[in-house]
């Protein structure tokens, strides 16, 4: 056996266990979801189901639904940026912060500050339902206590959407926090020094040094975070209560997994899945390719 | 560089994890059950103690149960039993029976269990659908009814008027600092299932003998009209209170009443509370009770089940639901037993508690079986909490109801 033979059937080795695991994981649902989003599998064909072509995408896209599919395609836009918006200016506030040599007790912050990512999802979403109620919630007793007045937070469907970005916010900008603070210290120190013997300001520091240099690492985090926030169903079902009041705070994923687990709607919820993979992949090639994320910076 | 070295090493590791791996003790190779619920902890503690006696009886039987959340068993059942797996019985309400048929993922029972067997029941506790039995209940029951601390509320009300005139008298703010400090009553009353009580008790019920939905009727705009007012004028309920909290609010005496279910009960009593359990009230203009949906609590059997557990299952549900396990469970948890014998029995007919947990039983109807109930319920839960948030008219909300709910049952059905 020659040595180069040896040597891929050597790494054939290694990747095969993970090769055979990803088909089982992934390719395997993914193709077994392609084909039933075709079909017309639902609760009186779950067994016979057979293709109907693109009669599931059509009704996607056109069926009267309540919520309407572009209402919420909208709502789970803004539910993405706002939520993403938050996460990443928070998140690299506190980098920058806690990035500075001056701060005693570093560690400390650090652990506090990446606590609300520690903590199970549930047990977040339910404390910050209980936060939000209007008579005995803590938020509305703090609001109150400084005058303003009492917002019927679980009531009004602005008001609950409101409640649920404000509880997602607080979930994920310890992620964006860790990132960019790994990436801010491997920023060589001799720049900032140079920076500073040309005069410059921090701000002309941080726009023409940090921004640069922390970009490689925060684009893909924000890739990853957008695709993570547009498909967290958690945050919605728990706090909202599976999109209350009258199905006003759904975002897709949470109206797919109605549609599939609650009304047994298979094909239709298998379709509308494609379309937000289809969203969130031409989301993710245009967003790498307009940030040149996987540029090299030096 | 060389790679042709590690993978003798390699393999000799798989080798030995192999081998290794039958080296965990000795072989169980007893018949393993598994049983799927969504019970709370009091009574997974009362059901291992009684499997524990079934396997102490049968020590080539392992039967293990599971809890699952209510949604999470069904979906988890469903997906399963597709799949050609899943537990070999599954236990909860009679609603998952219409469309786990329809999916022809559980057993039809009337031919593994004799009639001898199956008339010690109540009839309600036998849940047939399209003429086939699918479900042996041990408990009768998952109803609403009027829960009151007896330190507070010395006689409950049996009429509307009663209930609000108390209501009024309990609500009221003890601190002076301005906010009520303690409710006439709560529940979770942004849920429909618990609005049906009062739907019914305006003399409306959600669906016709062909499951048609009938919503948009004067029973749902008069129920609907009856809890706003409770709320906005006659402010004997908190303003927002989801199950949590509501229950959270009687629990620490900040409520001289609550409507929950037979489920709640022994919670209350544990926490300390000096409980009575009343039918909820009659309404006066029409003179009917506010009766809730019933429904047995009970046992399906997988349809996947291989014959030789079959056998073990049907001699399991036989030993669950028996005359002593029964009397176990009712004493334990103050749930209403389906053996005729038990209901007979001293304990339950002079049992206040469980005497008028009946009276709403038989004051209630039972809860539909068929998979379009899913439909009605959440055509009911946006008008519903529409009409709650001020945005929607009773009458508006009425039609939207039945508009949406002939919409998804034809989506579910097409």
């Amino acid at each position: 056996m020659s040595p180069s033979l040896r040597k891929n059937l050597f790494i054939a080795f290694l990747v095969a266990p993970a090769f055979v695991i990803l088909i089982g994981v992934v390719v395997y649902p993914f193709v077994y979801n392609v084909v039933l989003s075709f079909s017309n599998m639902n609760l009186r064909h779950i067994r016979d189901w057979e293709i109907v072509g693109l009669r599931n995408y059509v009704k996607v896209f056109t069926e009267p639904s309540q919520p309407d599919f572009y209402v919420i395609f909208i709502k789970t836009v803004v539910w993405t940026v706002v939520n993403l918006f938050f996460h990443v200016v928070i998140g690299v506030f506190l980098a920058l912060v806690l990035n500075q040599k001056e701060i005693r007790g570093k560690g400390i912050f650090r652990t506090v500050l990446v606590l609300p990512w520690a903590v199970p999802q549930l047990i977040v979403a339910l404390t910050w339902r209980g936060m939000f109620n209007y008579e005995y919630g803590s938020i509305n007793q703090i609001m109150t206590r400084l005058g303003l007045p009492a917002v019927e937070w679980l009531r009004g469907p602005t008001e609950a959407f409101i409640a649920v970005i404000i509880t997602n916010v607080w979930l994920g900008f310890p992620f964006m926090m860790v990132i960019a603070l790994g990436a801010l210290q491997s920023i060589p120190h001799d720049l900032y020094e140079a920076a500073d013997i040309d005069g410059a300001s921090w701000y002309h520091k941080l726009r023409n040094i940090t921004i640069p240099l922390i970009k490689p690492v925060m684009v893909p985090a924000i890739t990853l975070g957008t695709i993570w926030t547009f498909n967290n169903l958690n945050i919605i079902w728990l706090v909202s209560n599976a999109g209350e009041p009258s199905d006003s705070t759904h975002i897709l994923v949470s109206f797919v997994y109605k549609a599939a687990f609650n009304f047994y709607r298979y094909g239709y919820g298998a379709a509308l899945s494609m379309v937000i993979f289809f969203i969130l992949l031409a989301f993710s090639l245009v967003f790498m390719r307009r940030t040149k994320a996987a540029d090299a910076v030096y | 560089m060389r790679y042709g070295l590690p993978i003798r090493p390699l393999f000799l590791l798989l080798a030995a994890a192999v081998s290794l791996s039958g080296c965990g003790g000795p072989k169980d190779d007893r018949v393993r059950i598994t049983i799927w619920h969504q019970d709370r902890p009091d009574v997974r503690d009362v059901l291992q103690k009684q499997l524990d006696r079934f396997m102490a009886l049968h020590p080539e039987v392992k039967v293990e149960q599971l809890f699952k959340e209510t949604e999470e068993l069904r979906s988890g059942f469903i997906i399963a039993a597709i799949a050609g797996q899943g537990p070999e019985i599954v236990y909860g309400p009679s609603d998952q029976v219409g469309p786990f048929q329809v999916m022809d993922i559980i057993l039809p029972l009337d031919s593994l269990f004799d009639r001898t067997f199956l008339d010690q029941f109540t009839p309600k506790a036998l849940t047939y659908y399209k003429g086939r039995l699918y479900k042996i209940a041990d408990k009768m029951g998952n109803h609403l009814t009027l829960v009151y601390n007896k330190k507070l509320v010395p006689v409950p009300p049996r009429t509307e008027a009663e209930l609000v005139a108390m209501g009024k008298a309990l609500t009221k703010d003890t601190n002076g600092d301005g906010k009520v400090d303690q409710y006439g009553l709560t529940w979770n009353y942004t849920e429909p299932f618990f609005f049906i009580p009062f739907m019914t008790g305006f003399g409306g019920w959600i669906m016709d003998e062909e499951d048609r939905p009938t919503l948009n009727t004067a029973g749902t705009v008069n129920g609907l009209k009856f809890i706003k007012a409770l709320r906005d004028e006659h402010r004997i309920i908190p303003n927002e209170a989801d199950y949590n909290i509501a229950d959270a609010l009687f629990k620490d005496g900040h409520a001289g009443m609550i409507i929950n279910g037979d489920w709640s009960w022994a919670g209350y009593q544990k926490a300390g509370l000096d409980i009575g359990v009343a039918p909820l009230p009659k309404i006066t203009s029409t003179g009917l009770w506010c009766g809730t949906m019933v429904s047995p609590k009970g046992f399906s059997i997988n349809a996947n089940i291989t014959e030789e557990k079959k056998r073990w299952a049907v001699e399991l549900i036989r030993y669950l639901t028996s005359e002593e396990n029964q009397m176990e469970a009712t004493r334990t948890l103050f749930t209403m037993p389906t053996n005729r014998n038990v209901i007979r029995s001293g304990f339950v007919q002079n049992n206040e508690i469980l005497r008028n947990s009946q009276i709403q039983i038989d004051n209630g109807q039972p809860m539909p079986v068929v998979p379009e109930l899913r439909a009605i319920w959440d055509a009911m839960r946006p008008s519903y909490q529409a009409v709650l948030a001020g945005s929607r008219s009773p009458e508006q909300a009425a039609t939207d109801m039945q508009l949406q709910a002939l919409q998804r049952i034809r989506e579910m059905n097409e």
